[in-house]
């Protein structure tokens, strides 16, 4: 399985390729550029696996600091979006082993909310998503949302791919239940 | 009567994302197309992966770049007022232990003491800075703001040091001796903005 290739680049970076080869040479006017074409992506994830907002803006700080440190090491493999969601997802998860939070594994259990209209349902899976401890929501997030394979997540995890995978399948079977999906007894 | 066994939530997801590594794929895909309830699971389930996709994208709050552009400027400094430094301390070093030796310049040796001993202190403030390692670490803009200008005093220093190297010996020794204790107090300074800031919020 690969990761998901998303075709960012060329939505948001108009003439990426004249910009990432000036952003290699140092010039601030395209490393700006970069950093407005991607920061909303990688400020997204990054909240979405950091528990609070300034962890998040910090995350996005030190990631463009990176890139901007970094670029000229970017081989262009792979789509440059694809090369920051990475760097991204490190510094995010780097956050949450170095914050300590409640990262016991275990899921928090709770009555699940009651079904509703579509428009609320979304309330309620952020709701849920949120409930979730912090690895499982960042495994979900990463492998469902992101497209990184269970082996991109476990090595940045420092954990293993079936580590990853009964994380994916425990926070499926929690968010289930607390969606009120159940249709089988 | 006996409950009819269904897929786990690691088949289903194994069956969502064709991951065929997962033990008994085949079977698990067989029993699918007998099952309904198990049909209605993975239809629930590719639902709420595509609604985990479209849930809104969250924006920051605030504009990171220009507290990146500093870093980056201040980083940029600090390597360049590094370089410089080491190179000046030597120079400064040979030239002190040269003189020291000679003994014919008692007027100059309280300079002298001055000079070495500031170089010593500039070179632990130094290494406590390199040891902290501020390169790492994010800072506000106003911290920012304040180390850059520290950055710059200390390079106006550096530079107005290699000026006075090229003065003869007795002339220049006074003037090295204030500049050292200056880029002392500066570094001092530098080294207080980041403990102290690094104190406050408890790393």
């Amino acid at each position: 399985m690969t990761t998901k290739v998303l075709t960012m680049d060329a939505m948001t970076l108009p003439d990426a390729d004249a910009v990432i080869a000036r952003a290699k040479r140092g010039d601030p006017v395209a490393l700006e550029q970069v950093y407005r074409a991607y920061s909303t992506p990688a400020y997204n994830l990054a909240r979405r696996i950091c528990r609070t907002t300034e962890d998040a803006e910090d995350v996005l700080q030190e990631t463009f600091f990176e890139v901007c440190r970094s670029i000229r090491n970017y081989r262009g493999d792979g789509s440059l979006w694809g090369w920051i969601r990475t760097i991204t997802s490190s510094k995010a998860l780097m956050r949450l082993r170095r914050n300590k939070y409640r990262d016991t594994d275990e899921l928090v259990d709770d009555i699940a909310p009651a079904r509703s209209s579509s428009p609320a349902l979304k309330m309620d899976l952020e709701n849920a998503l949120d409930r979730l401890t912090d690895t499982a929501r960042a495994v979900v997030w990463l492998h469902d949302v992101e497209g990184f394979t269970h082996e991109e997540i476990a090595t940045q995890m420092g954990k293993t791919t079936s580590f990853s995978k009964s994380q994916l399948a425990r926070a499926h079977a929690r968010l289930r239940v607390w969606l009120g999906e159940e249709s089988r007894s | 009567m006996t409950t009819p066994v269904h897929l786990t939530m690691d088949q289903l997801l194994a069956l969502r994302d064709g991951d065929r590594s997962e033990p008994a794929f085949a079977t698990a895909a067989r029993h699918l197309d007998s099952c309904a309830t198990c049909r209605a699971e993975l239809e629930a389930l590719h639902q709420r992966t595509a609604r985990l996709r479209a849930l809104a994208t969250m924006a920051p709050a605030a504009d990171q770049f220009p507290a990146i552009r500093t870093r980056l400027h201040w980083e940029q400094s600090r390597r360049r007022r590094i370089i410089s430094f080491t190179g000046m301390a030597a120079a400064a070093a040979l030239v002190i232990g040269f003189v020291g030796s000679d003994l014919v310049a008692p007027p100059t040796l309280d300079a002298e003491d001055q000079i070495a001993a500031s170089i010593s202190r500039s070179q632990a403030l130094e290494q406590t800075l390199h040891t902290w390692g501020p390169d790492d670490r994010v800072m506000d803009g106003r911290m920012a703001m304040v180390v850059i200008e520290l950055e710059d005093r200390i390079a106006d220093v550096d530079a107005r040091l290699q000026d006075v190297a090229r003065l003869q010996r007795k002339e220049r020794m006074p003037h090295e001796a204030s500049l050292w204790q200056e880029r002392v107090g500066l570094m001092n300074a530098l080294v207080d903005v980041h403990l102290t800031k690094a104190n406050n919020v408890d790393l």
